[in-house]
């Protein structure tokens, strides 16, 4: 219990000095990692259900020649093309989005210093400091973001294609 | 004696005048009777010359004797110049020996009223500063009077005075360790004066019914501060308040106050942003257009989203949804080869992309412009704060930094406009492609379907 206030309280001050946009910067990134997961799980447990039903229905078919086979194919495909690419384009703008909202505290920091600097003179350093780690902080969480998101996201989106390549590969058009 | 022989001349002649005026009236005034008068006046002079002098000849016998008396007077108070001089030189001899012996017998005495002094003027400062002062006013006045006192050589502190001292320190560091109340005046806000439990933490803080309270030394005034710091800072200002006993958890400011004065002076979230300036003011108005279009859009959006869902499960194509429109090309033309047909739906496709795509460009060029238009506004404001330079130069930090906080600001708005917009534009862009890709890709599987289950 007591291990557990620490740590909120070590939460809080970091945040306290990385000011409210850093809060901004640990919901988006808390965000964007629930839907990588999400899309983690579903690819290695819910996908692969829906993949042996679709290649079922299409195998079970009798007729997989004409116009309507192929059109059929084409929307099955299209489908599980959707299942597989919902909420990646999110997760993009989401990573995205990181450094920008660390530009956006890094700025907000240097207004603060050069506010206290339009009331204090550059003579105290101290006063500035609060400033200039809201300025910092939120800059690195926002690469800390990016960075831990990008990859993820080009491994999502390169399986995502694969997945779609493969499924189109195994449903095959009789001739 | 000219002006003498002048006027002498002058009444000569009006008395030849007069004469002549007599002349006419009476008879004529011969020059021989004249000459007689000056001759009598003449001696007249004379005897009153004599009689001048002999006065002058008896006062000068007078004179004499007083040079006389005054020459004796100066001698004496020579004699007593010479006498008092001599009295001085000895008194000031006396008087050094006498300093001499006060020194020495002072001794180790001096060097501690000297400190005492040093310690008097020391904690008159820090009396005066000191957030102690408002439960317990008038203290340095004491302590001032006391290092002047010691300042003089002639006065020397009292074993009370010494004893004072002693106390006021020792007095100052109790109350130093001690969270405690009184009831004093506060200004509150909007200037008016109250009567109110204060409540002092130790060396560092005021507050006053749940508020900090800032001590002005110079007017020894209380006065609650104009804009508190964030709430959970003041709610344990609150609790601590409330509290009756027991431990209380506090915000305090370790500075004795000049951390939360600073708070006073920095500018709000409203002021920041009327600091932008007219570009400021123009990327709120392009990022409130977004959100204008964004929202008619989500809605638009949902509810034709919706309407395709329920035709996805509907056998019949209905016309109130783009998919219905695009099946019905099916059943409008039920007879036509495939290629045909999928050039008629093609085209019906067409027709509907406008529809669901339509200002999704709009807000997307919005989210671009934004951090653009912040680009301009930073601009501007270095040229404001580099023409405040060519004005006063760069003396004046404080000058330039108004400038650039403005510069930067206008920035923040352009970013605060950005981020959202990006995100809206990725999520209904998602949205409507999905819908056209249920249109482009499925409509015709659908159809296929359809026509199978049907035949």
């Amino acid at each position: 219990m007591v291990l557990l206030i620490d740590s909120i309280n070590a939460i809080r001050d970091f945040l306290d000095t990385g000011g409210q946009v850093l809060l901004v910067i640990g919901v988006l990134i808390f965000a964007m990692w629930l839907l990588i997961l999400e899309r983690f799980i579903y690819f290695f447990n819910g996908f692969r259900s829906y993949k042996k039903d679709v290649k079922n229905t299409w195998t079970t078919r009798q007729e997989r020649n004409s116009w309507n086979a192929e059109q059929i194919r084409q929307a099955m495909i299209s489908r599980a093309s959707m299942r597989l690419n919902t909420n990646l384009p999110l997760i993009n703008v989401m990573v995205a989005l990181c450094p920008l909202l660390g530009l956006l505290g890094t700025v907000t920091g240097m207004i603060e210093v050069f506010d206290v600097m339009a009331i204090t003179g550059t003579g105290s350093a101290r006063s500035m400091a609060s400033g200039v780690s809201k300025a910092t902080i939120p800059t690195m969480a926002g690469m800390v973001g990016a960075l831990s998101g990008v990859f993820a996201s080009t491994y999502l989106q390169r399986k995502a294609k694969r997945e779609v390549e493969l499924l189109e590969d195994s449903m095959v058009l009789d001739h | 004696m000219k002006l003498f022989t002048q006027m002498t001349k002058m009444a000569l002649f009006a008395a030849s005048i007069s004469f002549a005026g007599a002349s006419v009236a009476a008879e004529a005034m011969n020059l021989d009777s004249l000459l007689k008068t000056l001759e009598e006046g003449k001696s007249v002079q004379t005897a009153e010359n004599k009689q001048r002098e002999q006065v002058f000849a008896t006062r000068q016998n007078e004179q004499v004797q007083m040079l006389k008396d005054t020459q004796a007077k100066r001698n004496q108070m020579l004699v007593e110049s010479e006498r008092l001089e001599t009295q001085f030189e000895e008194n000031e001899v006396k008087l050094a020996n006498l300093t001499d012996t006060l020194s020495k017998r002072m001794g180790s005495l001096k060097e501690l009223f000297g400190v005492l002094q040093q310690v008097a003027g020391d904690s008159s400062n820090k009396f005066a500063t000191s957030v102690v002062s408002a439960q317990l006013p008038g203290r340095s006045a004491f302590m001032d009077d006391l290092a002047q006192k010691m300042g003089s050589t002639s006065k020397l502190a009292s074993i009370e005075d010494i004893e004072k001292v002693w106390y006021e320190l020792q007095r100052e560091m109790t109350e130093q360790g001690k969270v405690s109340r009184f009831t004093t005046t506060v200004i509150v806000e909007g200037g008016n004066k109250a009567e109110q439990e204060v409540m002092r933490v130790g060396a560092f803080n005021l507050i006053s019914n749940g508020k900090y309270v800032e001590y002005n030394p110079v007017t020894n005034t209380l006065s609650e501060l104009t804009r508190q710091p964030v709430s959970r800072y003041t709610a344990t200002a609150g609790d601590l308040q409330n509290a009756k006993s027991g431990v209380v958890q506090f915000a305090l400011d370790p500075t004795g106050g000049s951390i939360l004065g600073l708070l006073v002076q920095a500018p709000d979230t409203v002021e920041q942003v009327h600091q932008g300036g007219a570009v400021g003011y123009v990327i709120l108005g392009v990022g409130l257009l977004a959100l204008l279009i964004a929202i008619e859009r989500f809605v638009s959006l949902l509810l034709v989203g919706g309407k395709i869902r329920r035709q996805l499960k509907d056998n019949v194509a209905r016309d109130d949804n783009p998919l219905g429109r695009v099946m019905k090309v099916k059943d409008d033309y039920p007879n036509v080869a495939y290629d045909t047909l999928e050039l008629k739906l093609s085209e019906a496709i067409l027709r509907e992309m406008p529809k669901i795509t339509r200002n999704l460009t709009l807000i997307k060029i919005i989210s671009v412009v934004a951090p653009l238009l912040g680009l301009l506004g930073t601009v501007t404001g270095m040229i404001n704060t580099f023409q405040a330079i060519t004005l006063f130069g760069t003396g004046d930090p404080k000058l330039m930094a108004g400038g650039i906080s403005q510069a930067l600001v206008t920035t923040v708005l352009g970013l605060v406009v950005a981020i959202p917009t990006v995100f809206i534009y990725t999520l209904l862009n998602t949205r409507s492609k999905g819908l056209l890709l249920i249109l482009q890709e499925q409509s015709a599987g659908i159809i296929a379907q359809r026509s199978e289950k049907g035949e």
